[in-house]
């Protein structure tokens, strides 16, 4: 089968060996033939390149992720303000450790930050070695763990930055936005990093999911 | 199993065995070669070979339904498990909808001014998490045709397991923005906030800070079963290597 011209074993890949009830001058004519399209000779490198990019593209979120939820805890834990008018009992002050809830905040970024982090090396194995199957598994399950800490920190830090803002007339609870203004605006501001870490978790998630189904 | 005419090539465990007869065929036996499984082969060489395959076939090798080893028995026990888990899911979502919803309680004492009333309403935190609480249980009950079919086709739903699990993970993220936000306020009812001059509003409005307590809890609980229905589709996707 290999003494014919067309089907000496340096010219053929090993992809292209034929298999088994299939002369190797029928396979070398459909390779010859398929081969004009593009179809087969370019089939496994196009698969390849989707892998690495779709890694490359799992690289990409996770900074993006890491900066959101550093921004954000540091915007939330550097809060301080101290309001220029005191009366002889209280210091008019405002800290995020005042508001439980934003502390939580800060530690839940924190952690998620610190997950992301660590999970890069992981991630550029992916980029390197596209077998990897336990760990693709395992970044997953890390990842929606994580992705429901953050949700979790962000969502509830806008729940009190909206009663920060509103207040609430049937509980009887002051807005004291009208007082603390550049608190609020920093505990505010600092959700969005949060939020977009969020997003970000999702489509990793997404991203790890096709890259699974894929091989 | 072989005849001295027709050669069996096992295939798939030996569930759906090709007959390739090497005696002038008869247009049964090319139509039973041609399929992989042996449904109906009309010629009497084949007949023989074929009523047994046809017998383990539907036995599975005398394993019953569920228990049936390699990747597809794998991914059906984990397809079943998956079934149950949304259906246990969908509880207490559905028991925190309506506990949230039907929470409404007036104190016996009122001023000139208002009566004493707490509704969940009167919190958007609250109207939030009923409505991502209704929207979770209505996909856990449209999700489960998926789920079906994800136990009767165990190897060849791959884009129905990729789909479920990427609307799982959506729902999930929603199901605990809402359930940390109506957290957070319930926190603030009961324990007040003294930097804020934040009054806790559960030392009198008990049942209604009972009632949406413990709707928060089943929301985590839910949240928590969400979280492992995604890994177990996870585990489903991933091919083996065969």
């Amino acid at each position: 089968m290999w003494e014919d011209g067309l089907c000496s074993p340096n010219q053929l890949s090993d992809q292209q060996v034929p298999y088994q009830g299939e002369t190797c001058i029928e396979r070398a004519l459909t390779m010859k033939g398929s081969s004009e399209h593009g179809e087969t000779s370019k089939a496994a490198p196009l698969g390849r390149g989707v892998s690495k990019g779709v890694s490359v593209l799992d690289l990409i979120l996770r900074f993006i992720a890491i900066i959101g939820t550093l921004a954000s805890a540091i915007a939330m834990g550097t809060t301080n303000e101290t309001l220029p008018f005191f009366t002889q009992f209280i210091r008019f002050k405002a800290q995020y450790s005042d508001l439980p809830t934003l502390t939580f905040f800060v530690v839940a970024n924190s952690i998620v930050c610190v997950y992301l982090i660590l999970s890069l090396p992981l991630s550029i194995v992916h980029i390197i070695r596209s077998r990897a199957k336990y760990s693709r598994l395992l970044l997953i399950f890390l990842d929606a763990a994580m992705l429901a800490l953050v949700t979790a920190g962000a969502s509830a830090a806008a729940a009190i930055v909206y009663l920060a803002h509103k207040g609430n007339v049937r509980a009887n609870w002051l807005a004291i936005c009208q007082q603390f203004d550049s608190f609020c605006e920093r505990i505010s501001g600092s959700l969005i990093g949060s939020f977009g870490a969020m997003v970000m978790l999702i489509l990793l998630i997404l991203l790890s999911a096709i890259a699974l189904a894929r091989r | 199993m072989t005849s001295e005419s027709a050669t069996v090539i096992q295939m798939d465990d030996g569930r759906a065995p090709v007959v390739a007869a090497a005696a002038p065929p008869a247009p049964g036996a090319t139509a039973a070669a041609s399929s992989s499984y042996a449904t109906a082969p009309t010629s009497s060489s084949a007949a023989e070979p074929a009523a047994a395959p046809r017998k383990t076939s539907t036995g599975g090798g005398g394993l019953p339904f569920l228990l049936r080893s390699g990747a597809g028995g794998f991914r059906r026990c984990l397809a079943v498990i998956d079934f149950l888990l949304r259906v246990a899911a969908f509880g207490p979502t559905l028991a925190a909808a309506i506990s949230t919803g039907t929470a409404d309680e007036r104190l016996s004492v009122f001023t000139n001014f208002f009566q004493f009333h707490a509704r969940f309403d009167d919190f958007p935190a609250f109207t939030f998490f009923l409505v991502a609480n209704a929207v979770a249980a209505g996909y856990l009950v449209l999700s489960l045709p998926f789920s079906v079919v994800g136990i009767l086709r165990p190897n060849k739903a791959t884009g129905v397991r990729l789909l479920l699990l990427i609307c799982d993970v959506v729902i999930m993220a929603l199901l605990t923005a809402a359930a940390a936000a109506a957290a957070a306020i319930v926190y603030v009812a009961h324990s007040g906030n003294r930097r804020a001059n934040w009054v806790p509003i559960c030392f009198q409005f008990h049942g209604f800070c009972q009632r949406t307590s413990g709707s928060v809890v089943a929301t985590f609980l839910a949240v928590l079963v969400f979280i492992v229905l995604i890994l177990m589709a996870a585990c489903a996707i991933r091919r083996r290597p065969s």
